[in-house]
């Protein structure tokens, strides 16, 4: 833990090397952080929809309107938090392979770094959610949850990328899987769909649902950010102490499974 | 404070060879851990203690273990068994510009590369401007590095990495690269630095550069400590192991051709032929190689089958690099050979051969009398080395004796 703070300018530095590489050969530059999502969110509203015809909940400004695209891309907004850390994670070992083989410095320095890059992102996104829901006029004080909530989230992803990128040193399918799991769990997770709708009509698969800790972070999302509800008083410091003690255990795998990697990459 | 800012403590090594690599999860999974296991000591009981402030030498063949006990005191292998203690900052050259993002400028590299090194933001800042100077880069550092030539990219990485400030600097073979003026800058730094106080590890071939440069140097062969001890004494008894070593193995150089090659290919046979050819010594004893400075003999057997008058016999040296060094034959030397027929042996005596060391490959060509009709040829015949038992000698091929005089 110690390490974390010590070595924070190299952390740092690995960011800066993510975030301004990250766009420098196209046109549009970070302007697709926020067109792919935005995209994917139009897809995925159209489809869901007017073709499923799937209903959101009411607004929690008003009981009598209610707004799917709003709803999504809460979800996604959460979700994107997990999976982009992930995916951005879990490549990076082998990607700085060249650099662990010849420099001797702590292995995780880029994937911390890679995941600071990952928060302009986030912020970006929850940027926009923001404005839709001012557009919306639906705006409450359970907002002040949201950064709580995200930043479980964010300690949650980082905990889970570090031990699937030691994993994925040692095994270079890792990441096959995690794409595989990643794209079923998208449709696990309540975000396309409310939670409510899956408990009345598939009641197994609800079960399914709940175990899910993604459902554990998006629900409260909804809920502050688009019912604009206070969940019960226990479950924002639960999701945070989830958060840190996955994070925790994902630093102890990884410097448990690291010592070698000068040696395995 | 110790005197010494390196200790090893009997170090060992061992690396798993895996005959199948198994690096899918499938693969494990399926058929369990890989029982073809080849294992090996690359380090097998090594221990040394640098002196603070010196500069040291570790020399041996490729394979001896010189690397992995670079990397193995720069903390990036793990010891199987032993210990390694450094005292102070580590700063380690394995490999010049590793980590170099080619979309990143030279600017932001100097950061990232700097940092990844241990350097703080602040130190960075104020050593910037040293290591442009010093890289000479001033016009391109602001362009993304992969538009930088390899030289260029190298130059910026050692610039970086020497700015460290460092109290132990290991070098892995990084300077064998870079134009001759920038290498003459390194091995400059590397002299300020030491004279400063850093303890400086070179790993390198090049054994004249270790001699000029170490005071002490160890020897590593398959693993093991053959000698450490003053550098000139060590690089000598290396060199006699390494010739000693060859001569074993390597067959004498007697290049003796084909029955093939000699059936004539035309119409009418050739009048002569070269049958063999062999470098020898004054005795006509056949040598394995030879050496800078020291006379040595080219004998060759020629199959006359008809009388033949003053042929020109004629041999060439080429270096293994390509170029043509030297091309000698008897017409212009003078030398008449008169009236020959049978069998003969013509030996050539190369007097205080002047070639650098390296490897040179032998080309025969016989003329007639007049010069012009080649009689027989024979490329390739033979490749060699040269050697020398003073080191290095420098660059180029030929051991140019000069006299100097300053006048007043």
């Amino acid at each position: 833990m110690t390490d974390l703070v010590r070595y924070r300018a190299l952390v740092q530095a690995f960011a800066a090397r993510d975030f301004s590489t990250r766009y420098r050969s196209s046109a549009l530059g970070w302007l697709w952080s926020l067109l792919q999502p935005l995209a994917s969110l139009l897809v995925y509203a159209a489809v869901f929809s007017l073709v499923f015809r799937i209903q959101a909940p009411p607004l929690g400004s008003d009981a009598a309107r209610t707004s799917f695209a709003a709803f999504l891309f809460t979800g996604m907004v959460t979700w994107n938090a997990f999976s982009g850390i992930l995916t951005l994670n879990i490549a990076q070992l082998r990607s700085n392979a060249d650099l662990l083989r010849k420099v001797s410095f702590p292995a995780w320095a880029p994937l911390l770094g890679s995941s600071i890059g990952q928060l302009f992102q986030i912020g970006l996104e929850v940027l926009v959610l923001m404005g839709m829901f001012i557009f919306l006029l639906n705006v409450g004080l359970s907002w002040i949850l949201m950064p709580f909530i995200l930043l479980a989230v964010v300690l949650f992803a980082q905990g889970v990328a570090l031990m699937l990128s030691i994993a994925n040193a040692h095994f270079g399918d890792v990441q096959y899987i995690v794409t595989v799991v990643l794209g079923a769990l998208y449709f696990l997770t309540p975000i396309l769909y409310p939670l409510a709708m899956v408990q009345d009509s598939v009641p197994w698969m609800y079960g399914v649902v709940l175990a899910n800790p993604m459902t554990w972070f998006v629900e409260p999302m909804h809920m502050v950010m688009y019912s604009l509800e206070f969940p019960p008083w226990w479950v924002v410091p639960a999701l945070l102490a989830f958060g840190a003690v996955v994070f925790y255990l994902g630093l102890r795998v990884f410097n448990r499974y690291s010592e070698d990697l000068g040696e395995i990459l | 404070m110790s005197d010494y800012s390196i200790s090893v403590r009997d170090v060992r090594k061992k690396f798993k060879r895996h005959l199948d690599r198994r690096s899918t999860l499938k693969e494990t999974l399926v058929r369990g851990r890989s029982r073809n296991l080849q294992e090996f000591w690359a380090l097998n009981g090594v221990s040394l203690d640098i002196p603070r402030g010196s500069m040291f030498g570790v020399i041996g063949h490729n394979g001896s273990g010189k690397s992995t006990l670079l990397k193995i005191m720069a903390g990036i292998y793990r010891p199987t068994s032993g210990s390694v203690s450094i005292d102070g900052r580590l700063s380690a050259l394995i490999e010049l510009g590793a980590g170099f993002h080619p979309e990143m400028t030279g600017r932001e590299n100097i950061r990232l590369n700097g940092s990844i090194l241990g350097l703080s933001k602040s130190e960075i800042n104020q050593t910037m401007e040293r290591i442009i100077e010093f890289a000479g880069l001033r016009e391109f550092i602001d362009d993304p590095v992969k538009h930088y030539s390899s030289g260029m990219t190298v130059r910026l990485g050692f610039s970086v990495a020497v700015h460290l400030d460092p109290d132990v600097l290991l070098v892995d073979e990084v300077l064998a690269v870079g134009d001759e003026e920038f290498q003459r800058k390194c091995f400059d730094h590397l002299s300020y630095l030491r004279k400063r106080g850093t303890t400086i590890v070179l790993v390198s071939h090049g054994l004249g550069q270790i001699e000029s440069l170490c005071d002490e140097v160890a020897w590593l062969d398959h693993g093991e400590l053959q000698a450490t001890g003053q550098a000139s004494k060590v690089i000598s008894s290396y060199l006699t192991h390494v010739n000693t070593e060859e001569s074993l193995h390597r067959p004498r150089l007697v290049a003796e051709r084909e029955e093939s090659a000699t059936q004539p290919d035309g119409a009418d046979a050739r009048p002569i032929e070269i049958m063999s050819v062999q470098i020898t010594d004054e005795q006509g004893t056949a040598l394995d190689h030879a050496e800078t400075g020291q006379t040595f003999y080219v004998r060759l057997a020629l199959d006359v089958k008809e009388r033949f008058l003053g042929p020109n016999v004629r041999i060439s040296f080429q270096h293994e690099t390509g170029p043509l060094v030297a091309m000698v034959g008897n017409h212009r030397l003078g030398v008449d050979l008169g009236w020959l027929e049978g069998r003969h042996t013509v030996e050539m005596g190369l007097t205080d051969n002047p070639l650098l060391p390296g490897r040179y490959i032998m080309h025969v060509d016989v003329f007639d009398h007049t010069g012009a009709r080649l009689v027989d040829s024979w490329a390739d015949a033979v490749e060699f080395a040269i050697r020398s038992q003073r080191g290095e000698m420098g660059q180029g091929f030929i051991d140019l004796q000069a006299s100097y005089r300053v006048d007043p």
